[in-house]
């Protein structure tokens, strides 16, 4: 037989037709990936901790409870992936010099790390006002819910007229510069381009510079005044622009902005968050269990989610391990005291069990143990 | 280079005197024993132990013969299979331990992991090319008789096992060794040529001079004897145990316990031999009392006083099937002067130590037995070393079954290597 066919690919399972996720289910994410987008964005991609598909629409966001330093922040981010990449959520963020919750994500947030979200919720989509042609213009974060309908339109393929129009301060935060090229390079219907303040160190910029003005907007869009039109960004760039376009004799009603620190949201977006916050206040919290190792006379913090073997690996303390699905038994381990909930693959027997032996690689705690390792 | 038709194990094969012990070779010699182990051992049914060695799915015991390690589980459907002991990575010793319990079969050089089926079902770091399922652990052939574990290690084993077991298993099943458990196990090893033992088991001459233990139980003339050379004492002792056989055979058999001899050991190439044995004194065990030595008989057995189930197996077991307990012996050689001799004594699996049966009493006869066997087996392996050592006459009346074990002995040798 195949060794294809003989076992699952860990990530093939989280194809097979997951169930959406439900926050009120369970609203731990599990960090997946954290990738770089500029010298101060990173964008961090969550999954869930089951295989689950994430339903959302473009533009909306996610309301997070973050524990730092012992205390629970809340914050909201747009979600900067597209739904039609629906196993993953991202959010894109900068780091904000003394700013704490993006300083402790960018330095704290691992792959593996788990944070606590509700949502989606907002109505700053561009599903929210169907249209043939959009104006989507971003200044610095605010790229993120504009980013989500450009990659959600590109990845459905569908026929829309898009004018993206982001303003950075030099060439090198240009967030998603790279993909927004390629989207316009790829797609006839797409525009991209780019305003900058200043140029970059290493790179002179040649394009628009300075703020976006209407004369440029003309340049860029000349139809724009039949577009659909999407702003978000810092409060001055929006009311900049908002006045920009009002003073240009622009229908706004069909001007839609949402600030993307969140300072300002509509009432029902306000009171949808405070909603989103008092449930994660109430979720109960994940316990952490003390992991004493009496030979190696070590001691580490478990989380109840979290195996035995993980929490070890994360915090220094290397256990024999191998197969890490409780199939070969390397890491089997006595349990001097405490329990655990084991799921595991054969690698070990009830009788085993029965004497108190587990495998570290699939005990998630509950309790606080004594291992004899 | 011993298969060639002017080896030196051809001429002696034909140099042996049929009746006759063997030419010294056959215990000296380390050509011999090679071929020994090559053509009797690799490619006969060996009897290695017991079901209640693997009572549950995940219990492991191992065998050695010669080379060969033989790993013996228990899967989770509760079958009992075997493998090489030998890791298919780079050839580690899997197994370990010479009885274990486990999940799967984990290699600990690095954790090629087996399921109990013997399909590898983790390797890591092997690459995306490699297959695991082309690197299974190689399988051994096991049969159970009633719970008495047999291997053979050729790729074809000999046909003739359903043979022996159709016609064994209703003699052992009443005794139900499924339901037993190991209550004791001796390993001794014997300084002598593993033939040497098997010959000096197959005859009970030596017994009424050498076995104060075991001639309690046991009727030495249940073996043969010369009656033309007896007083009048031994003639009336011979006469009752006569009488006794037939009359113990009938009712035993009358009970549903088959009891007549049964000799294929120089016939089949699974040579075996079996009969019912009365006993002396209370005739219920072998023991010094001749009383049953535990309180819990095996299986459905009616009473105690059932006499000694003998069973004889080419080329290296025999076992006995009191009422009360078991004992079974292999001899598993190591080379060509020293043999493993493996007793396992088995009581009821609900038996408890102390209380349902007194463990001193329960080995005493076969501890002391067996020493005494293991000395004068090393007495014929001395004196065949000897440049005096010539072959003996066998005694027509009592060495029958050496004769057929040598006989058999010789037969499939020259099977294998022509003559």
């Amino acid at each position: 037989m195949d060794a294809l066919a003989q076992q699952k690919e860990p990530a093939a399972v989280r194809l097979d037709a997951p169930a959406a996720w439900d926050a009120e289910a369970d609203d731990a994410l599990v960090c997946r990936a954290v990738r770089a987008e500029t010298h101060d964005v990173k964008t961090f991609v969550f999954a869930a901790r089951e295989p689950r598909r994430f339903a959302h629409q473009p533009g909306q966001f996610l309301t997070f409870a973050f524990e730092i330093g012992g205390e629970t922040v809340h914050r909201c981010y747009t979600i900067s992936s597209a739904p039609t990449r629906p196993d993953t959520v991202a959010i894109t963020v900068k780091r904000v010099p003394g700013g704490p919750v993006s300083n402790w994500l960018h330095d704290a947030v691992k792959p593996g790390s788990v944070v606590r979200a509700v949502g989606p919720m907002g109505d700053f989509s561009c599903f929210a006002h169907p249209a043939r042609k959009y104006l989507l213009l971003s200044g610095g974060s605010g790229v993120t819910p504009m980013m989500a309908m450009a990659r959600t339109f590109h990845d459905l393929a569908e026929p829309r007229d898009v004018a993206f129009v982001h303003s950075a301060r030099t060439p090198a935060d240009i967030v998603f510069r790279d993909e927004l090229e390629r989207m316009a390079r790829r797609d006839a219907s797409f525009r991209f381009t780019a305003v900058c303040e200043a140029d970059a160190a290493e790179e002179a910029w040649g394009g628009f510079r300075g703020r976006l003005t209407l004369p440029m907007l003309e340049l860029i869009a000349p139809d724009w005044r039949t577009r659909e039109v999407f702003v978000c960004g810092p409060a001055p760039y929006m009311t900049a622009v908002k006045a920009m376009l009002a003073g240009a004799g622009f229908d706004m009603a069909r001007h839609h902005e949402e600030s993307f620190d969140f300072a300002a949201l509509s009432p029902a977006d306000t009171e949808a968050v405070e909603a989103a916050e008092a449930e994660l206040d109430a979720a109960p919290t994940v316990r952490t269990f003390r992991v004493e190792f009496a030979k190696t006379k070590r001691a580490i913090d478990c989380p109840e989610d979290s195996t035995v073997l993980d929490a070890a690996r994360k915090q220094g303390v290397r256990l024999p391990s191998s197969c890490a699905k409780g199939l070969c038994g390397t890491c089997k381990s006595k349990l001097v005291s405490g329990t655990v909930a084991m799921k595991h693959a054969g690698g070990i027997r009830q009788r085993e069990i029965d004497a108190g032996m587990a495998l570290l690689c699939c005990s998630k705690p509950t309790s606080d143990l004594v291992v004899d390792r | 280079m011993l298969d060639l038709p002017t080896t030196p194990l051809k001429s002696l094969l034909n140099e042996r005197l049929p009746g006759h012990s063997l030419p010294a070779p056959f215990y000296l010699s380390p050509d011999v024993f090679a071929a020994d182990m090559e053509h009797i051992f690799a490619k006969h049914w060996i009897y290695v132990g017991v079901e209640p060695d693997v009572p549950e799915p995940g219990d492991v015991a191992i065998f050695d013969i010669g080379q060969y390690s033989i790993a013996v589980v228990r899967d989770d459907d509760g079958e009992v299979r075997a493998f090489h002991n030998v890791c298919r990575h780079r050839g580690a010793r899997l197994v370990t331990e010479e009885k274990t319990t486990v999940g799967n079969l984990v290699c600990r050089y690095h954790s090629w992991t087996y399921d109990l089926t013997g399909a590898l079902i983790h390797a890591d770091h092997m690459g995306p090319t490699f297959k695991r399922s082309c690197h299974g652990l190689k399988p051994v052939h096991i049969r159970s008789l009633e719970g008495l574990l047999f291997v053979c290690l050729a790729d074809e084993p000999p046909a003739d096992f359903d043979e022996m077991a159709r016609r064994m298993g209703p003699y052992i099943a009443p005794h139900n060794v499924r339901n037993t458990k190991v209550a004791y196990q001796h390993d001794l090893i014997e300084p002598g040529n593993w033939k040497l033992t098997m010959e000096n088991n197959r005859e009970c001459y030596h017994c009424g001079t050498n076995h104060p233990e075991l001639t309690v139980p046991l009727f030495a003339y249940g073996f043969g004897f010369a009656p033309e050379e007896m007083d009048e004492h031994d003639r009336a002792q011979a006469e009752r145990y006569g009488c006794l056989v037939n009359t113990n055979h009938a009712a035993w058999e009358a009970a549903g316990l088959p009891s007549r001899e049964i000799d294929e050991l120089d016939t089949m190439v699974t040579g075996f031999r079996t009969e019912r044995l009365p006993l002396d004194g209370d005739g219920e065990s072998h023991t010094l009392d001749t009383k049953a030595a535990c309180r819990k008989l095996l299986g459905d057995l009616p009473s105690a006083k059932l006499g000694g189930l003998s069973f004889w197996t080419q080329p290296n077991s025999w076992h006995h099937f009191l009422a009360d307990h078991i004992v079974t012996f292999s001899v598993l050689p190591l080379d060509a002067e020293r043999s493993l001799l493996r007793t396992k004594w088995l009581v009821h699996k609900d038996a408890v130590e102390g209380v349902d049966y007194d463990l001193e009493n329960l080995i005493g006869v076969w501890m002391a037995t067996n020493q005494q066997d293991s000395d004068l087996v090393g007495l014929c392996q001395h004196g065949a070393r000897s440049p005096a050592y010539q072959p003996g006459p066998y005694s027509p009346n009592t060495e029958m079954l050496v004769d057929k074990f040598v006989t058999w002995y010789c037969g499939r040798m020259a099977a294998h290597v022509g003559r």
